[in-house]
């Protein structure tokens, strides 16, 4: 009976197209507004660690004195980035930071190009994920004895090096050689969760070199720096010797006890600061988050998301009771044809079957149309505000979710008026026609 | 086939009580041709809307071939009207979206019947009446005739054991209604009990029982010619008695008490 119901469906809405279209259009827009807010919701709040979600674990230390900020930084001083790294408790850990540098060839011809460059630890490719085209990280050795080493992304190995295998070749940073050790694929996670403080949505660097490279290069954090005193800043070392926050730290646990662990060393760690003077604060103290918690720390699903959700959910159900009474005022008048397929055999539950495939039908055009909508809207909001890519793309989910929902939604819409329909006296009809 | 006792149908408003039938009584035997006569609001549809399980009724009991249908389900009654009753209305009632074939074969997809076995009953339908080389037409390329004799063949395909018809030939002029009524005596030959409410004397004559409804009841009277009650008598209201015409015992205009 489904494609029978189907038929007769097709032909109510190739009978009344002016009345249909004005619900494929109203559930269409209001499908429209929230598919563009729920696709900016999902794709925000979507955590790229995926089963490795609760090994990561971003560290945070109150370093900072009483007067300060009443909360975790979302980064550590470098200091205290340089302590950590020499636990032995995690799997894996990194620090890093960002930096801008030019990028030379020993081609002549080549302009030089300014880009960003993440300096971290050779543990941060496995900590993250990071999928290699050609080569692999530095040696472990190079994040304690230093070596000029880089790791480049295809985009950038394409522009250099014709996208050939470059591992062994050399490029120029800022005029100095580093021998290039890896290539790895297209990799932007998004949001980009290890490191938030740079904005959370914005694409990943393309060169990687070692961390253990900044105090003798004296690289310039390209990202936030926060400092709770007043402090001379003369030289890069009093930089690194500084209460200022601006190295984000990571580590890799295999399990909750090694965790623990390690929240008890770092617990260890900072009352012996103390002893030195440092973290005076009675709040002092470390703080771990794996990447779940750590999204969710530093808000990067804002509050204003979740209500623009919720208004344009709101905006549906208006676009809904809209629907609802066209669909009263289409049915009602069909009552006589009603009267006569009760009177010669339809039930009530058949009768109301067959309204609400029309109603679903009516949603599911609505759905597509609302997703074209929302494809176009996001588009534009792309274009007219220069969003990120990562937030306006509209996911392929959507393409399952919109028609679902919009026939979700019509089919409780339409729940009264096939209802009222498949409750009419039909005797009433039958002579009245 | 169908039996009413002490049926009572009461329509209530917030001011008005309507009584449209009231202790009425009738029995309609198997292949009977049973004609329904009464003026304007005495009840006639609404006895064939009880009949018909499109509505219900306020007290009494209804047996339709020896089930007590007083207290069935929608799903249910549904399934006897699809099954055992045939509708054929005034105003013949044809879905005008839908050809003629679609028309016939709407009670038999309610049926569960398949594809093959809805389209040899349809072409069987159509050809009883006439009509099979139109079966692609609309309702609306047809005369009012034709469209009665769809109306027909679509309560003939699901195969009833009785037609209710209200008022067949209303809407037609006098040498269509008396194809259409032709036909229904063939159908009514053929085995199909029909009961059929009429305005029509002439038409009321040719079935083989004439009852009369009047005030909600089942009404016996002595003279009935056409055109309406002839002398100065008022129909005499015999409460808990089917009555009427017996054509079958007596041809002349004489009417005769059938005892329920």
């Amino acid at each position: 009976m489904f494609f029978y119901y189907l038929d007769l469906a097709w032909r109510s809405i190739k009978k009344t197209p002016l009345l249909s279209l004005l619900m494929v259009f109203a559930i269409s827009i209001g499908i429209s507004t929230t598919i563009t807010t729920l696709n900016v919701y999902q794709l925000m709040s979507v955590n790229p660690a995926g089963e490795r979600s609760d090994k990561l674990i971003a560290v945070q230390l109150w370093s900072q004195g009483k007067d300060a900020w009443k909360e975790f930084n979302a980064q550590v001083t470098y200091q205290d980035a340089f302590n950590l790294r020499k636990s032995d408790l995690p799997v894996r850990q990194t620090a890093m930071f960002v930096t801008g540098l030019a990028i030379q060839t020993e081609d002549a011809d080549f302009s030089p190009l300014l880009e960003t460059v993440r300096v971290t630890d050779s543990d941060f490719f496995g900590m993250f994920s990071v999928p290699f085209l050609y080569g692999g990280a530095w040696d472990k050795s190079v994040d304690t004895e230093a070596a000029y080493q880089v790791v480049i992304n295809e985009e950038i190995n394409k522009q250099l090096f014709s996208g050939e295998n470059s591992v062994g070749k050399t490029l120029f940073l800022d005029s100095k050689p580093y021998q290039v050790v890896g290539v790895i694929k297209t990799w932007n996670p998004s949001p980009q969760y290890y490191d938030v403080t740079t904005g959370a949505f914005k694409d990943s660097t393309q060169l990687f070199i070692p961390f253990s490279l900044a105090p003798i290069e004296e690289f310039q954090s390209w990202g936030n720096n926060q400092s709770w005193k007043r402090e001379s800043m003369d030289t890069y070392s009093d930089r690194l010797n500084s209460e200022m926050h601006w190295i984000q730290f990571w580590a890799e646990v295999t399990d909750d006890k090694q965790r623990d662990e390690y929240a008890q060393w770092l617990t260890r760690y900072v009352e012996q600061q103390q002893l030195l003077g440092r973290f005076d604060s009675p709040e002092a103290g470390a703080q771990l988050s794996n990447v779940a918690q750590w999204l969710d720390l530093n808000e990067v699903v804002p509050e204003d998301n979740k209500i623009l959700v919720g208004l344009s959910a709101l905006f549906l159900l208006v676009c809904l009771v809209n629907m609802l009474g066209l669909l009263l005022a289409k049915f009602l008048k069909r009552a006589p044809e009603v009267g006569v397929r009760r009177a010669i055999g339809a039930s009530r539950n058949q009768i109301f079957a067959q309204h609400m495939v029309e109603v679903g039908l009516i949603g599911f055009c609505g759905g597509v149309l609302g997703l074209i909508w929302a494809w176009g809207s996001l588009s534009m909001l792309s274009a007219r505000f220069d969003l990120e890519e990562s937030l306006t793309h509209l996911d392929p989910s959507m393409w399952i979710i919109a028609p679902t929902i919009a026939i979700c939604a019509a089919l409780i819409a339409g729940i009264y008026p096939a209802w009222r329909i498949c409750s009419t006296n039909p005797s009433v009809h039958l002579k009245s026609q | 086939m169908l039996s009413m006792k002490s049926i009572s149908k009461v329509f209530k408003t917030d001011l008005v009580e309507t009584h449209a039938l009231r202790d009425f009584n009738l029995e309609v035997k198997e292949g009977e041709f049973v004609a329904v006569t009464g003026p304007s609001g005495s009840g006639k549809t609404t006895f064939l809307n009880i009949a018909g399980l499109l509505e219900g009724f306020t007290h009494g009991d209804y047996f339709l071939d020896g089930v007590n249908i007083s207290n069935l389900s929608d799903n249910k009654s549904a399934a006897i009207r699809n099954e055992k009753i045939g509708f054929i209305f005034q105003g013949f009632n044809l879905i005008p979206d839908l050809n003629l074939a679609e028309n016939i074969e709407v009670p038999l997809r309610y049926r569960g019947f398949n594809a093959k076995e809805r389209k040899r009953r349809v072409q069987h339908a159509l050809e009883q009446v006439g009509l099979a080389a139109r079966m692609k037409h609309l309702p609306s390329q047809l005369s009012g005739g034709q469209q009665q004799r769809v109306a027909i063949a679509r309560a003939l395909a699901g195969e009833p054991r009785f037609l209710l018809a209200d008022e067949p030939t209303g809407n037609l002029d006098s040498m269509m209604a008396r194809q259409v009524m032709e036909l229904l005596e063939d159908i009514n030959k053929a085995g199909t009990t029909i009961i059929m409410v009429t305005h029509d004397p002439e038409l009321a004559r040719r079935a083989q029982r004439n009852i009369q409804i009047v005030d909600g009841q089942v009404c016996d009277f002595t003279m009935y010619q056409g055109g309406g009650y002839q002398g100065a008598e008022k129909p005499h209201l015999v409460a808990g008695a089917a009555s009427g015409l017996d054509k079958s015992s007596d041809d002349s205009k004489q009417t005769q008490r059938v005892a329920s």
